[in-house]
């Protein structure tokens, strides 16, 4: 009976074993992308700590074998339990190293499940069972129960209970372990009695994240995307995450969507056609922001434009964007075109530099959500951009939404009239953004919305043009102020503007 | 315990306190202290031998020093189509708008910021907008600034219990009772801001020779600031700190030490308007205000001339004068150098010479000092001494959730005067290669003398442990795993101290008078030390002898 106890432990225990370094591996893939690397280092590490846990099993007495066995169990129970949902909040809501904390915590586990075995093993030798058949029992078991999750863990845990669940189901199973042998062998356990303490209010808690655990983790999601995770990298400056579902190919920057493949088009069009449609005779255009290569390809349909600059301060993603093969389909390898020249380098340290002169400038920057940010929108930054622009070239700016963020969207507009320039403000309706908002700007050429286009659109044609241009009684005009450096209003705006929308 | 567990568990401790070790020594930083100065100037103090002259330069004028005085007098006289002018650099050129720099990253050593100057500051307007910083109406009541020098958002914030708060003194941070004083001081200084003597000049203006002369003014400076204080019924804990912060901050002294006329002036003389820009904002650069003492010398043609080059002057030599004389046909300066081979000197010859070096210095290279009315041993003002340190730094330290990093970071109740980021005006979006921060520190807490002793006997560890105490508040040991290495700028004689009795400081007096064959000009003439001050004796030298 008791042989038979300590075998299913081993089952148990096993399958708990396997379904960590599972849970570990699959969040880390779909946190950080890049799943063949992700799992495999997952596995190395915990393997490697598994052999540690082995090696250090044997400094356990024998006469505390059991007892230590029962510490590790409600330990692992505790770590193991709560991993997938620490990390899954780390990663969401601390700024706390992630990659460091996940193998830390991998390394953890891997350390204590590596000493189960050989501790149950000793145990049920002490107890008098052959030892070949013990090794036989034991090992069997052991695999028997990595086999039952490997396939439990893709086929019903991981779709039915999610990752977190997952993780504090198997930390009950432990915690249930520690406490049978508890029972069982209380007669050669020094101090049962704390043991069943300690053991219960560890099952208390995992059991109670348990219940709460679907709002922890929706609530750690917020940031995060429900669609598959095709792509995923932090690069010094920020995260991109690219994500399918289906033929809905999207790009996230820290959390926040940039484009939609499905309705992007209209985005872009709108961003790009008025004022290179209106430029016939622009040769060299350039682009702040927009590492995509999506306006980008907009600009390189026309013939006349002899040469584009863009100039974005992250490399990776123009990396990413001129070599992925689902990206570059998406825009037409604009990044490797030989009239680009690609600049990675901060826009604002850029401009203040340069010496080049364009013919016109489609900037599109984030949104002004920081003060950082927030100076690639202010007046000096303005009065720089204008030293590069021809008088009578164009400038064009993405400008959040008029709708949303009205105050935001109307302090861009004063903000480059301040700059000295004369503005034309519009807006477009973009599904997976709403109403969205530009501004076109020149120092001194004339401008009307354009009549027809030279090259086909897909979302533009005259009237849809003339009503990008015109606001509709429930889009006013508020009174703001420009952003200047010294206060940054802007930034204050598009906080406000955004909170009350979100809230 | 057996054999092998013991040593097992002594090996385990053994590694344990290795990588302690190891992580507190990669938690060091090399710390450079420098005091700017102090070798050259010392050499004056004792008066060595000198060497016999190598080289005779004639000119028509002569400044010596090139700090913000010198260099202004030089800007106006190149301004006026003056150009048989040298400027002698001193021990430490440039003085107190002295910068360093780190890679691309400049960080001032000194001074680093200029508040919007008032009407009266005439001479400051004219020089910003020489130097495109007012880019339009420089004499206008509301100029228009090139916004890439006006401070950026946020400008400041105040870390009280280990959070921050916006702004200096956050109403939110205070008790009602507090606030309530708070507003109450403030608008008893507006008050003071429109004030005018019967003279029709204001109570309290920017440079103080524009001010008022108003018995019922100047009688405020018959008391120290905190008597003053005192008698008005302002006892609220956070106000009297944040004032005696800000008497730290410019003086260089506490509240009690410093006049009270001194201590509203700070607030009321400020009353630069921009049309781009709110009332009290300031201007700062990188190199804080080295980014002056940059465009000036540019403006005012001064090159480093070699030695042996006999042409024509405007130039900037380097050196310092051990000895300034009338002679027959004008002055004669006696000036040494650290050449290759140890000292050299040289002299200067000239029709006049704009004495722009402080007054303990002039007090001992000035024959018959006292000829011109100023006794140094009873008319010099205490100099407030001063640790400027820079830090460093590989990339930002994390900060306390939620927390913005700020241009000025102040620690309510700490006796420091925390740290501006020399990045702050970066127009950047990612984070710069480099960053520094700058700490400064008035030994407020010692008599002058004493923290002067203080300093030259502090270890380096002393030193840094003072100047980082803010810093180290404010990011625990983050701060030292950012750090590349820290600069410390020990200023011995940093400022003249505002004193109560101050405005009547006869010699003082005498000396902003001198117009003969040797004028003076330095920020001492004031009384206390800024920018606007030192340049507008600076200025007036230079349009006295350009319309004599
Ligand atoms: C730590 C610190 C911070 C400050 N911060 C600010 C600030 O933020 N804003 C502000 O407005 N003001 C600030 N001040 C005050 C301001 O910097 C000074 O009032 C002003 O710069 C003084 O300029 P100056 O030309 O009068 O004198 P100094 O800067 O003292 O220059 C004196 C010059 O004389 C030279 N010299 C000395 N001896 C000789 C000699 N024997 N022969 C020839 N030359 C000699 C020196 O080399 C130096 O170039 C600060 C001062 C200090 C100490």
């Amino acid at each position: 009976m008791i042989d038979r106890i300590l075998i299913l432990s081993v089952f148990i225990v096993a399958s708990c074993g396997l379904a960590y370094e599972l849970i570990a591996g699959a969040l880390s893939s779909y946190l950080l992308g890049d799943s063949v690397l992700q799992f495999s280092s997952i596995i190395g590490c915990y393997l490697f700590a598994m052999g540690v846990g082995a090696h250090l099993s044997k400094y356990v007495r024998d006469e505390d074998v059991l007892a230590r066995f029962v510490d590790i169990e409600l330990l692992v129970g505790l770590l193991g339990g709560l991993s997938a949902t620490a990390l899954f909040l780390t990663f969401s809501w601390l700024a706390a190293p992630f990659r460091t904390t996940l193998y830390a915590l991998v390394f953890a586990i891997g350390v204590l499940v590596g000493m189960e075995i050989p501790l149950v093993m000793r145990a049920l030798h002490a107890r008098s069972a052959q030892f070949s058949e013990l090794v036989a029992k034991v090992l069997t078991f052991d695999y028997l129960g990595a086999l039952a999750v490997s396939l439990l863990f893709p086929l019903v845990l991981a779709p039915r209970l999610g990752l977190s669940r997952t993780g504090l189901l198997f930390g009950m199973l432990n915690v249930a372990v520690g406490l049978w042998t508890i029972r069982v062998f209380r007669k050669s356990l020094p101090r049962p009695g704390a043991q069943v303490l300690r053991g219960a209010a560890v099952f208390a808690l995992l059991g109670g994240v348990f219940l709460v655990s679907d709002r922890l983790v929706t609530w750690a999601e917020k940031g995060l995307f429900g669609d598959e995770i095709v792509h995923a990298v932090s690069t010094p400056y920020q995260r991109l995450v690219i994500t399918r579902w289906q033929d809905d190919l999207r790009l996230y920057i820290n959390g926040n969507l940039q484009f939609s493949s499905r309705d992007e088009h209209r985005y872009h069009e709108a961003l790009v056609h008025p004022a290179l449609e209106s430029a016939p005779w622009a040769r060299s255009v350039l682009v702040l922001g927009g590492g995509d290569g999506l306006a980008l390809r907009e600009v390189l349909k026309y013939p006349n434009v002899e040469s584009v600059t863009l100039v974005d301060l992250d490399a990776e993603m123009t990396r990413l964007f001129s070599t992925s093969a689902p990206l570059t389909a998406l825009n037409h390898g604009s990044l490797a075109d030989p009239r680009v020249t690609v600049i990675n380098q901060d826009a604002a340290q850029w401009i203040e530099h340069s010496e080049q002169m364009f013919d016109a400038a489609i900037v599109d920057f984030p949104d002004p959500s920081s003060f950082a940010l927030g100076k690639l929108y202010s007046v000096p930054f303005y009065r720089l951009l204008a030293r590069r622009v021809a008088v009578n070239g164009y400038v064009v700016v993405q400008s959040t939404s008029p709708y949303f963020a009205p105050r935001a969207y109307w302090s861009i507009v004063a903000t480059l009239a301040e700059a000295g320039f004369r503005t034309w403000p519009y807006h477009a309706y973009v599904p997976s953004f709403g109403e969205w908002g530009f501004v076109l700007a020149s120092l001194q050429g004339p401008f009307s919305p354009p009549q027809h286009y030279r090259i086909p659109m897909r979302f533009l044609d005259a009237e849809v043009t003339r009503g990008m241009f015109a606001f509709a009684p429930d889009m006013p005009r508020p009174a703001v102020e420009a952003n200047r450096l010294n206060n940054q209003s802007l930034v204050h705006y598009f906080e406000q503007d955004w909170h009350r929308v979100i809230r | 315990m057996d054999r092998r567990n013991f040593l097992l568990a002594a090996g385990v401790t053994g590694a344990a306190a290795a990588s302690g070790a190891g992580f507190w020594r990669w938690l060091e930083f090399p710390t450079e202290i420098r005091s700017p100065g102090r070798q050259l100037g010392h050499l004056l103090r004792d008066r060595q031998a000198n060497p016999p002259p190598r080289a005779h330069y004639r000119t028509d004028v002569l400044i010596l020093g090139s700090g913000a005085a010198g260099l202004t007098a030089a800007w106006r006289l190149a301004k006026s189509g003056h150009s048989r002018f040298i400027v002698v650099g001193g021990p430490e050129p440039r003085g107190n708008l002295a910068s360093g720099i780190a890679g691309e990253a400049r960080y001032p050593t000194g001074a680093h910021y200029l508040p919007l100057p008032s009407r009266e500051s005439t001479h400051i307007r004219e020089m910003l907008e020489d130097l495109g910083i007012i880019l339009d109406g420089a004499q206008a009541e509301r100029p228009y600034y090139d916004e890439r020098h006006v401070v950026h958002a946020p400008e400041s914030r105040l870390l009280i219990d280990g959070v921050w708060h916006d702004g200096v003194l956050p109403a939110s941070a205070l008790p009602a009772a507090g606030s309530a004083e708070h507003q109450r001081f403030f608008s008893h200084v507006d008050e003071l801001a429109l004030a005018r003597g019967s003279d029709g000049k204001r109570a309290f203006a920017m440079p103080i020779a524009a001010s008022s002369a108003d018995a019922q003014w100047r009688a405020l400076d018959a008391l120290s600031f905190a008597a003053w204080l005192e008698r008005e019924g302002y006892r609220s804990a956070a106000l009297r700190w944040y004032l005696d912060y800000t008497c730290r901050d410019d003086y260089g002294r506490g509240a009690d030490q410093v006049s009270a006329y001194a201590g509203l002036h700070y607030f009321a003389s400020r009353a630069g308007d921009a049309r781009n820009a709110e009332r009290g904002a300031v201007l700062t650069w990188p190199a804080g205000l080295g980014a002056l003492a940059d465009r000036l010398a540019q403006a005012a043609g001064l090159i480093r001339a070699d030695r042996s080059d006999a042409r024509p002057a405007p130039r900037l030599l380097d050196g310092t004068a051990v000895s300034l004389r009338q002679i027959r046909a004008g002055v004669e300066a006696l000036c040494v150098t650290q050449g290759a081979g140890g000292l050299e000197s040289y002299v200067v010859t000239a029709r006049r010479a704009i004495c722009a070096m402080p007054l303990h210095a002039a007090g001992r290279v000035v024959e018959a000092m006292q000829d011109f009315g100023f006794d140094p041993g009873e008319h010099l003002p205490a100099q407030a001494p001063w640790l400027v340190s820079n830090f460093v730094l590989s990339r930002f330290p994390a900060e306390l959730p939620g927390a913005t990093l700020a241009w000025d970071n102040i620690v309510l109740g700490s006796s420091s005067l925390g740290y501006v980021v020399s990045t702050h005006q970066d127009l950047r979006v990612g984070p710069p290669p480099r960053t520094v921060f700058t700490a400064y520190h008035a030994l407020a807490e010692m008599s002058p003398g004493a923290a002067r002793e203080w300093m030259t006997r502090a270890s380096p560890a002393e030193l840094l442990e003072l100047a980082s105490a803010d810093l180290r508040t404010a990011y625990g040991w983050k701060l030292a795993a950012c750090c590349e290495r820290a600069e410390i700028a020990l200023r011995g004689h940093g400022m003249a101290v505002p004193a109560p009795g101050y405005l009547s400081n006869r010699g003082l007096q005498a000396l902003r008078e001198a117009d003969g064959r040797i004028l003076f000009a330095h920020g001492d003439l004031s009384g206390y030390s800024v920018f606007e001050e030192a340049a507008w004796w600076g200025d007036r030298c230079a349009r006295r002898i350009s319309s004599a």
